[in-house]
């Protein structure tokens, strides 16, 4: 009970302090009473509060405000000295509270953060010295601690990436950040928990402008004088992916990178080649990691032209069965079906692809074998020749599977002489949904692909849903009355366990 | 003499018949018009080439004057005369000939079809004006009591007597006044007082008389019963007499007869609907595994030829064209064999039969009685015998149709008989030891249940109670409201339904120990047979509170999707197995429940001891699930890999592949040292919430359950095409195992089971895919239009129902022109008529008017001459 009052309590009378020294420069020592206990550690988050508040209306007041006129001596006035000591207790404040960036507490720190943005807001809007209402003013000095610590923070502060994200909307926030970051980037490598960070705020980053276009350091009449240079914001990009690429990764920070290269930084690189041999080697990695890379090397074939070898012996490689459990097999199945979608492929190496999609099949879970009987189905609609996996030209039998499953190389794996038993005997799937997936190689194939992207994110979940909504008029009943709890046919149970 | 009898006569028809063969007369030439033919065809008939304009015009005016004259001048009147007296309009006849024609007519009449069988109706003998029937009938004119006796006439009633009526009317003379001095009043006055007295007296006898009937009646009454017994016993001494055949006789007439549906079901017949019943639900149940989808694609056509026509004219390719020859004196056909292989067929089945019977013998007892009374009769009864062949047969070509392999139901067998060494001795004395648990609830409890109206009430009954007492109070309550009683029962059944399920679930919250698990067991043990009464009583509450739960239970699993639910999960899994036809291809209960299954096996971690059982439950749950319908699950074999996989010693550097949500490193189940006997093969209930670690005794278990469970899936799936690829990776680690550390007995089985798998993998055959041969289309044939006659006109190609339509319509159109013609001459032609008419009465009133100014003018000339003549009279004087 009094634990709960007491932050009320001290959050009161902090801001009854604040109050007053606002009010009127008697209470001005108030402000060092708050500072003291800030100082002590506890009561962080009104403290931060408090002070924010303070400045925030000293700001506003232009109370810190010092006019220095050229080629005249500092007059030593009061009021100079007062306006003095105010400024050299908000920079005390201000550092304090770009330290508490670092607090432990996640709740502490995004306070803190949001305090200062607000702060630097405000001292954007009302500038401390005089300056030229030419250009636009944006206190740089102020945003770079912020961000600094924001990258170097010790701990993964995505916590505080996701709040700074909501200033990011901001035009001139936007490009301040790009024009910090390069000098931010650090030049040797730095740790992954850096690293992290570093990418965690480059994926949040967008190049272009907000179609919104609000600004944060304008005047409250919302009048503005900045221009959104893209140019520049892409030449700090290039300048940070220079650097960038000289990092040694790990494991984790690798699928991070590639996950940011992809998603922001491909389309605005002036080189995309130079990417080449990266993802080239991150492609021999294997599981998540080379899936990315090969989004991104079919984004360079397609777009700029490269040419690589053996691509789809990779993409052949993909497809293992751990792949089913990764959250990226959707989208393997999506560029896999953009890198077949050329009806100029060889054919066995469609049949390859095919065969061993159906092998992974027999193992896979249900909801991806709905995802891959449509694919081969798509694949065999594109390729026409494949049709004799489903329709054997002479009939006949074999004593094994010609399709040759450890083979590497698609082309070789002798697939286009195999048939497609797999997807017959998982007609028998004890799974209804599955099983009527499976039956598509009885009936003559329809003249349009099935569409995939449907159901790519379909999960077992939503198997479950559809079946429990599936209306059916007729309830069938067990005729055999059970004894005990024990049927009088087909009893397994019993069979393995004691009750 | 016409007879208006019938007014039809009347009309124009009639006289047109009449005239009609008058008109067969030779033609006047005179009188023939020719109409000229503008166009000349030939071989037309020419039907109107000649008319007679004026013979005709004057035949229609004849006929307008019989028809429409006569109704013109009875028009506006109402009723008319019509002498219908024979002959009395015809002059010729004289008075006796008239009369004879009517006496002719009255016995023509009496010979009329109607009379002709009334032989003695002829004549009515009358007396004095009366028939003899009326005189006949001997009718008791009803008297009244005062009538009674009228004979005498002193008493007569109304009546004044005579002697009053002497004196006081006629006056009797004037000596006999001089007695008697009495005046006219005082005569009156006797009268009066007479007449009174009289009428007293009668009344008096009247109730005397009464009085005696009365009497008469009671007295008869008090006699009554003394007059009828001795005559029953007359009647008594009577049918003592009766002889042995009347009796006997009387007997079979009156012998109760039974209906032909009371025919007392003999043990056998009941047997046999039994049987029936239960063959028809497994071709049902046979008919939804399939899914009726999958129906079109399964009845495969043997053979078609393209010229096929879609009559469904089968040519029976399946049996082998062979013509008869001969070679050596021996026919190349097999004769006899054949009869030969069948009879030692249906001797196989009848073997399998006895078996089989023997097997259900052991497995239920509950039916022993019957099962046994059934085999007993089996030798007397020969039908019943030979249906249940039938039933093999059919059971036996369901298996080959299954595509099963020939040795598979040898391997089932087998099977079966192990089980059964182990097995149902051990059930039987389970449940021997059950029912007499049973025996002895059923003694303790009342015998009475009402209905709970909530949860709390049932769980304030089942509370504290053994497992036994419940399962008793249920079934009692069950039969205490069997829908059949009452109204509502039916639903307040599958609230109880709702409410046994919640029941379960709290009795599985609070388990904390093995002794809590095997309780839950136990009660939901006893409470199986009961859940599924109450199924069978209201499927649609019973399938819908399911589902409800496994909803409920699959939104709560969603939130942590890779850790395994609670044991009450597994309870309404197995319930769902026991109650709903699990064999379906696609069942509202049994598909969401096997999905969610599949799910908790792809993804659930198996870490400590309790997941690893609990994941063997679920699998060997499928396993139960798809044992009639033998489809593949590739959860459960993933997850059975899993298990061997945790079992194999990672000793060396190369990682074995495992597949997520194992881990690679994981070797919970490895069996370091050799272990030399293991007494319990199964797996535990107790082990499904062991916090316990693994083991030595929980790894064998482990192990045997699982190489069970996967040697069972593979006997289903023998029949997939791609079986080994399936149990490629089940392989691998089964033969990574440390065999050695095994006890005899299961290293002996797994090796076996290797065995199976690598035979499987190098003696198979592959048939290629190869769709499904369609017949091609034919080509559409225009048939050419052949017209039969051409006759240059055009005939409309229609149906026949048109044809006639049309032809109805143009004679429709005809005959009414042809009417508006008529009536157009009928009103000329009345016209005609009423214009003669006022032409008729103008000349006559023409006449009048002139007779009168000539009368007139008569009349003046004579007065004139009148006139004349007096003055000239006058003048003369």
């Amino acid at each position: 009970m009094s634990q709960q009052e007491k932050p009320m309590k001290i959050s009161k009378v902090l801001r009854q302090k604040a109050q007053e020294m606002l009010g009127s420069r008697k209470y001005a020592n108030n402000l060092l009473d708050i500072m003291r206990h800030f100082d002590t550690g506890a009561d962080t988050c009104p403290c931060i509060l408090t002070l924010e508040m303070i400045f925030t209306s000293l700001l506003k007041s232009s109370e810190m405000f010092i006019e220095i006129v050229p080629l005249k001596p500092m007059e030593r006035t009061a009021e100079i000295q007062y306006r003095e000591w105010l400024k050299q207790i908000y920079e005390e404040a201000w550092n304090k509270m770009v330290h508490c960036l670092d607090h432990a507490s996640p709740k502490v720190a995004t306070q803190a953060l949001a305090s200062c943005m607000n702060i630097m807001a405000h001292e954007g809007r009302y500038p401390l010295e005089p300056r030229s209402s030419q250009e636009h003013y944006i206190p740089f000095y102020r945003l770079k601690p912020i961000v600094m610590k924001i990258i170097f923070n010790r701990q993964s502060s995505a916590h505080l990436i996701n709040k700074f994200q909501e200033y990011l909307v901001y035009d001139d926030m936007l490009f301040a950040t790009w024009k910090l970051l390069p000098s931010l980037t650090a030049k040797t490598n730095p740790n992954d928990v850096y690293i992290m960070n570093f990418l965690m705020l480059l994926e949040k980053l967008q190049l272009q402008q907000n179609t919104e276009g609000s600004i944060l350091f304008s005047t409250e009449e919302g009048e503005h004088n900045f221009i959104y240079d893209e140019n520049s914001a892409r030449k700090s990009l290039n300048k940070v992916w220079n650097c960038v690429m000289l990092w040694e990764q790990g494991p984790v920070t690798l699928k991070q990178l590639l996950i940011v290269l992809l998603e922001r930084v491909m389309p605005y690189l002036d080189k995309p080649l130079m990417l080449t041999d990266f993802l080239m080697d991150a492609l021999d990695i294997g599981g998540p990691v080379s899936l990315l890379a090969l989004q991104g090397l079919f984004t360079l074939i397609q777009s700029h032209n490269l040419d690589y070898p053996n691509i789809f012996a990779k993409l052949y490689s993909m497809f293992e069965p751990e792949i089913f459990h990764t959250k990226f097999k959707a989208r393997l199945f999506y560029l896999s079906d953009m890198f077949l979608s050329s009806t100029h492929l060889p054919e066995n190496m469609v049949a390859a692809f095919a065969k061993r999609l159906a092998r992974l099949a027999l193992i896979a879970p249900s909801e991806d074998i709905i995802i891959i009987c449509m694919f081969i189905g798509n694949l065999i609609l594109r390729h026409p020749g494949l049709k004799c996996m489903l329709n054997h030209p002479n009939g006949g039998s074999a004593t094994n599977d010609p399709y040759i499953m450890e083979e590497r190389d698609p082309v070789k794996s002798n697939a286009i002489n195999s048939s497609l038993w797999e997807i017959q005997s998982l007609q028998n799937h004890v799974l209804p949904s599955v099983a009527m997936a499976a039956r598509f190689i009885n009936t003559p194939l329809p003249s349009v692909e099935w569409d995939i992207t449907k159901v790519l994110d379909n999960s077992s979940d939503d198997i479950f849903d559809k079946e429990i909504k599936k209306n059916h008029k007729l309830i069938a009943l067990a005729f055999d009355r059970p004894n005990g709890c024990f049927l009088n046919r087909g009893e397994i149970i019993s069979q393995y366990w004691n009750f | 003499m016409v007879k208006v009898k019938n007014k039809k006569r009347n009309t124009a028809e009639s006289v047109n018949d009449k005239k009609a063969s008058k008109n067969k007369k030779v033609l006047n030439p005179f009188e023939v018009h020719i109409n000229k033919e503008k166009i000349r065809v030939l071989g037309k008939k020419a039907k109107n080439d000649r008319g007679l304009p004026g013979v005709s015009r004057a035949k229609a005016l004849q006929k307008r004057k019989n028809t429409i004259l006569p109704e013109y001048k009875v028009q506006n009147k109402s009723n008319q005369f019509t002498d219908k007296r024979i002959g009395e309009k015809n002059r010729s006849l004289s008075a006796d000939e008239k009369s004879i024609a009517r006496y002719t007519a009255v016995r023509m009449n009496q010979h009329k079809k109607k009379s002709i069988y009334n032989l003695a109706d002829d004549e009515v003998l009358t007396h004095k004006g009366q028939t003899l029937s009326e005189i006949e009938k001997f009718e008791d004119v009803p008297h009244s009591d005062d009538d009674d006796d009228e004979v005498d006439g002193q008493r007569n009633s109304g009546r004044l007597d005579s002697s009053f009526v002497e004196d006081a009317h006629f006056g009797g003379g004037m000596l006999k006044k001089a007695d008697g001095a009495k005046s006219h009043k005082d005569l009156i006055e006797q009268l009066i007082m007479e007449s009174k007295k009289r009428k007293a007296e009668m009344q008096k006898q009247k109730m005397a008389n009464s009085d005696l009937t009365d009497k008469l009646d009671s007295e008869w009454k008090d006699l009554l019963p003394i007059v009828t017994n001795s005559n029953k016993k007359e009647e008594e001494l009577a049918a003592a007499k009766v002889d042995d055949y009347d009796k006997v006789m009387r007997e079979l007439k009156f012998e109760a007869r039974g209906t032909p549906s009371d025919k007392l079901k003999t043990e056998d017949d009941i047997a046999k609907e039994e049987k029936d019943k239960l063959e028809r639900l497994e071709r049902e149940r046979l008919e939804r595994m399939k899914g009726n989808v999958f129906d079109a694609a399964s009845t495969k056509i043997v053979h078609r030829s393209a010229d096929d026509l879609d009559d469904n004219f089968a040519y029976d390719s399946d049996t082998p064209d062979v013509t008869l020859s001969y070679n050596d004196g021996k026919s190349n056909v097999p004769m006899e064999d054949e009869d030969k292989e069948e009879e030692n067929e249906n001797e196989d089945v009848e073997e399998e039969v006895e078996e089989e019977e023997l097997e259900t013998e052991s497995e239920d007892d509950m039916s022993d009685l019957k099962e046994d009374e059934e085999s007993s009769s089996e030798d007397e009864d020969i039908p019943i015998v030979e249906a249940k062949v039938l039933s093999k047969k059919e059971s036996a070509t369901k298996l080959i149709n299954g595509k099963h392999k020939l040795d598979e139901p040898e391997e089932d067998e087998t099977k079966r008989s192990k089980l059964d060494i182990k097995d149902p001795e051990k059930i039987k004395e389970d449940l021997m030891f059950r029912k007499e648990m049973m025996e002895e609830a059923r003694k303790e409890l009342p015998y009475t249940f009402a209905l709970p109206e909530n949860y709390e009430q049932l769980q304030e009954l089942l509370k504290d109670k053994p497992s036994h007492h419940q399962s008793v109070i249920i079934e009692r309550m069950i039969k205490c409201n069997h829908p059949s009683l009452k109204e509502g029962n039916k639903d307040e059944l599958g609230h109880l339904f709702a409410y046994l399920l919640q029941h379960l679930s709290d009795i599985c919250c609070d388990i904390e120990d093995c002794k809590d698990v095997k309780h839950c067991f136990d009660v939901f043990a006893c409470m199986t047979p009961q859940f599924f009464d109450l199924a069978q009583l209201n499927p649609e509450t019973s399938h819908r509170s399911l589902i409800e739960v496994f909803k409920e239970k699959q939104a709560e699993y969603r939130k942590k999707p890779t850790k395994f639910p609670t044991v009450e999960v597994l309870l309404y899994l197995k319930l769902g197995s026991c109650l709903f036809s699990t064999s379906d291809f696609r069942h509202l209960v049994v598909t969401p429940s096997l999905v969610f299954m599949e799910q908790m096996l792809t993804w659930c971690k198996a870490k400590t001891r309790a997941n690893v059982a609990y994941g063997l439950f679920l699998v060997s749950l499928i396993a139960e699930y798809t044992t009639l319908s033998k489809r593949y699950s590739p959860a459960s074999i993933k997850f059975l890999c899993g298990i061997l996989h945790m079992a194999i010693p990672k000793v060396t550097v190369r990682q074995i592949k495992v597949l997520p949500p194992f881990k690679h490193i994981s070797s919970s189940l490895v069996l370091a040292e050799q272990v030399e006997t293991f007494d319990n093969p199964k797996l535990d209930v107790t082990d499904l919430i062991d916090v316990k670690d693994f083991d030595d005794a929980f790894r064998i278990k482990a192990i045997n359950v699982s190489l069970g469970l996967l040697k069972y899936f593979h006997s289903n799936c023998q029949p997939l095409s791609s079986c080994p690829e399936i149990f490629e990776t089940a392989f691998n680690y089964l033969s990574q195992l440390p065999k050695e550390n095994y006890p005899e007995s299961l290293s002996k089985s797994l090796n076996s089971f290797l065995e199976t798998l690598d035979e499987g993998k190098n003696n198979r055959t592959l048939e290629y895919v190869v769709m499904e041969k369609k017949k091609p289309k034919a080509l559409r044939l225009y048939e050419p239009n052949i017209v039969k006659i051409f006759d240059r006109k055009m005939h409309k190609s229609q149906s026949k129902e048109k044809a006639e339509r049309d032809k109805l319509l143009h004679k429709i159109k005809k005959e009414k022109k042809g009417a508006i013609r008529e009536i157009r001459r009928d009103k000329a032609f009345l016209g005609r008529v009423k214009i003669n008419q006022k032409i008729q009465s103008d000349t006559v009133r023409k006449e009048k008017v002139k007779k009168i100014y000539a009368e007139a003018a008569s009349q003046q000339c004579a007065l004139n001459a009148m006139d004349r003549y007096n003055e000239v009279r006058s003048k003369k004087r």
